[in-house]
């Protein structure tokens, strides 16, 4: 490949992350933040987010890598991708001002013969709306998943490119990046791109719901979901890799923004969008799992009850909390002592009077009469049952993720509640 | 689904309760009293709300410091006249209020307003009523809440049981009745479907609760937890010491189940939590039922 250079627009998770990943497959990259700080705490290999193999793979491409604040400097690159988060609101919808401003703001140093690709989540008709020719504007899919974004990036499954028509062939520059990455290139037109990504997202929630349905099915039922979800996964009509682990509803802000845009796109068109609305219905009350399970087990009998909270963010290796099933149960425990931890999230203090941070897992096990497993990150699947039922006063740990080994639960004397089990 | 006006519960000024002898308002009465309210009854020999006039003596009997509990009704509402007497009634109430703007109003609704085959009740569900008496207290409520724009708070009662029910409607109270009377219970099928019970005694903590938060909102009043009507039976009669046979027959209907989501009620109620069925029964049958 010719030697050619990457911009990246926005030094956010999705900037970041992308970034580093085009550095992997060989090409220059410059990526650009109006953020001074930012721009040097990275230039240093300060991460603000915590995604496992970042660093490492930032410390292996580094010289291929340059960040900054000048915007003229993104005049330097062959291809510029918009790599903005999109900020959503509590009720899903997103927030495209800071979208369109990037975009304002690179069209004026985009080099006459170079190419824009929006890779941020937006909605469909939006990069059509675009004031730039169709040949140079493009819109790439991206497929974020926080926690395992630097492996997704690096060694996507496919690439699916939107552009003004599909048959159009993709430009030379574009062409020979995106064939670094040795998948499929799927090119289709703006707007299908831009519903694949929903789609995408509409087929995992769908997913998620059915598994959460029929786990707690099974536990009414006396089956156990975890025996069941081998036979589903040899379904090839399913798959090995589908999302059949029962949750705590859909966290993180991406997935109910896509549901949120399903439905009113519905709305817009007519469309029946009550499957959508139920799987919103379902989420939430799939996030109250927890606080039902410590009424019914330990509150009904001592509503003043010390806590130990086990995970903030929203799922593991993240320090993220947007939407954190978490911090919904925290909210709601305003009676309650609550010892929390999270090996990446600390929050700011006296946000919850009621919640004390501690510095381990045990240490928040210390005195509680029941303790709630929120996040699954891996190291709480190393605690020792005994440890924790000697450091407790009760005996329920509410594990939906099933963290720890049932046998050893049973052994040590403690009362384990999982989602998909008895 | 409610809201708190005062986070911290704090003792109410005067209570109203429009009704006196029906089974809710009497229990909702002795609570208050008992935790020292000053409470006052307007019962139908005072001021027949269907009749003319009704609205105007009511704003008579009412301070804007009140809080109005809202019981009164012609239940079950089964025939348009009914149904109507019930809506003159409540255009009385909202005369009033409209008036005098108390406080706080509190409806006691009904979980009638909701869908018959709604298997998981919740607050956000759309009331959808399948019979006249559900679709009374649907336009009732939606009537309160046209004219009253300030703290209204509708609760939505499942099944209630308790010593001094008046109904002896097929459930916890009749086969109470029938136990002590050395009778045969009769289930309708084989007693399949289950329901929500709920202790009128917690019904009136509810209600206090309300009053003490001033909350506002739509909230239902059910336990969580749903029982056969074969269970409920067979608790009964091991409550007493003579036991008396469980009697199925053929079933007329299809079977339809009742179960609620009692999250928002742990979400505004954190320290409460209804009787379970088997102590609300015991404390009911250690009264003894009221004779009909």
């Amino acid at each position: 490949m010719n030697s050619m250079t990457v911009g990246f627009a926005g030094l956010t998770h999705l900037g970041l992350i992308s970034a580093v990943a085009a550095a992997s497959r060989g090409v220059e990259v410059v990526g650009f933040s109006d953020d001074m700080n930012l721009v040097g705490a990275v230039n240093h290999g300060h991460f603000p987010i915590l995604e496992p193999g970042l660093p490492e793979t930032f410390a292996k491409y580094r010289e291929q890598l340059s960040f900054t604040a000048r915007l003229e400097d993104l005049a330097a690159c062959d291809v510029i991708y918009i790599a903005l988060d999109v900020v959503t609101d509590d009720r899903g919808q997103s927030d495209l001002d800071p979208v369109r401003s990037m975009i304002a703001n690179v069209l004026k140093v985009l080099r006459k013969d170079a190419l824009l690709v929006v890779l941020c989540q937006v909605p469909p008709g939006f990069t059509r709306s675009l004031p730039l020719a169709s040949e140079r504007l493009f819109y790439q899919v991206e497929t974020l998943v926080f926690g395992n974004a630097m492996e997704r990036a690096t060694q996507p499954e496919r690439i699916i490119l939107g552009q003004s028509e599909v048959q159009k062939p993709i430009p030379e520059a574009l062409s020979q990046f995106l064939k670094t990455f040795n998948c499929p290139i799927l090119p289709m037109r703006y707007e299908s791109a831009e519903l694949a990504k929903i789609s995408i997202n509409m087929c995992l929630i769908a997913s998620v719901s059915v598994a959460n349905l029929m786990a707690e099915l099974c536990a009414h039922l006396g089956a156990d979901w975890s025996e069941i979800v081998p036979a589903l996964r040899l379904d090839k009509r399913i798959g090995p890799y589908a999302y059949l682990k029962p949750g705590l509803g859909i966290s993180g802000g991406n997935l109910e923004r896509d549901v949120e845009n399903v439905v009113r796109l519905s709305g817009m068109t007519g469309s029946e969008a009550g499957v959508a609305r139920a799987w919103m219905t379902d989420s939430r009350y799939r996030k109250e799992w927890p606080l039902r399970q410590l009424h019914r087990e330990v509150l009904a009998h001592k509503p003043y009850a010390r806590i130990a909270i086990l995970g903030l963010a929203y799922k593991e290796n993240t320090a993220s909390t947007k939407n954190s099933p978490s911090l919904v149960l925290i909210t709601q425990l305003t009676k309650c002592a609550i010892q929390a931890y999270d090996p990446a999230v600390s929050l700011e203090a006296g946000i919850f009077p009621q919640l004390e941070t501690v510095p381990d897992a045990l240490a928040a096990c210390r005195g509680a009469d029941a303790v709630v497993i929120m996040t699954p990150w891996p190291e709480f699947a190393r605690l020792q049952p005994d440890r924790i039922a000697k450091e407790m006063e009760g005996r329920i740990v509410i594990d939906p993720y099933r963290m720890l080994d049932p046998e050893s639960c049973h052994s040590a004397g403690l009362r384990q509640l999982v989602l998909g089990a008895q | 689904m409610i809201n708190h006006h005062w986070t911290e519960p704090q003792k109410p000024g005067r209570v109203c309760i429009l009704g006196n002898r029906g089974f809710v308002a009497a229990a909702v009465a002795q609570a208050l009293v008992e935790r020292g309210v000053a409470t006052q009854t307007i019962g139908a020999n005072e001021i027949n709300l269907a009749g003319p006039d009704a609205g105007l003596q009511l704003a008579g009997r009412l301070r804007r410091e009140d809080v109005l509990v809202f019981v009164a009704a012609r239940a079950p509402s089964k025939t348009i006249p009914l149904f109507m007497e019930n809506l003159a009634m409540a255009k009385a109430v909202g005369e009033a209020i409209g008036q005098t703007a108390p406080a706080q109003v509190i409806y006691i609704s009904s979980d009638a307003v909701y869908r018959d085959d709604l298997d998981l009740v919740r607050e956000g569900d759309c009331a959808h009523p399948g019979s006249l008496h559900g679709a009374m207290h649907v336009a009732r409520e939606a009537l309160l809440q046209a004219v009253y724009k300030g703290l209204l708070c509708v609760l939505r009662p499942s099944l209630l049981y308790g010593a001094t029910d008046p109904h002896n409607g097929y459930g916890p109270n009749r086969f109470m009745r029938q136990v002590a009377a050395g009778q045969t219970i009769t289930l309708f099928g084989e007693g399949e479907e289950r329901r929500d019970h709920v202790w009128i005694r917690d019904v009136a903590e509810v209600v206090y609760r309300v009053i003490a938060h001033r909350s506002w909102g739509v909230l239902n009043v059910a336990t969580g937890h749903s029982f056969s009507f074969r269970e409920v039976a067979e608790q009964v009669v091991a409550l007493f010491e003579k036991p008396v046979a469980i009697q199925g027959t053929p079933r007329q209907n299809p079977v339809m189940h009742r179960h609620y989501d009692s999250t928002a009620g742990f979400k505004a109620f954190p320290d409460f939590h209804y009787t379970p069925l088997k102590d609300g029964l015991a404390q009911t049958c250690l009264q003894g039922m009221k004779k009909l």
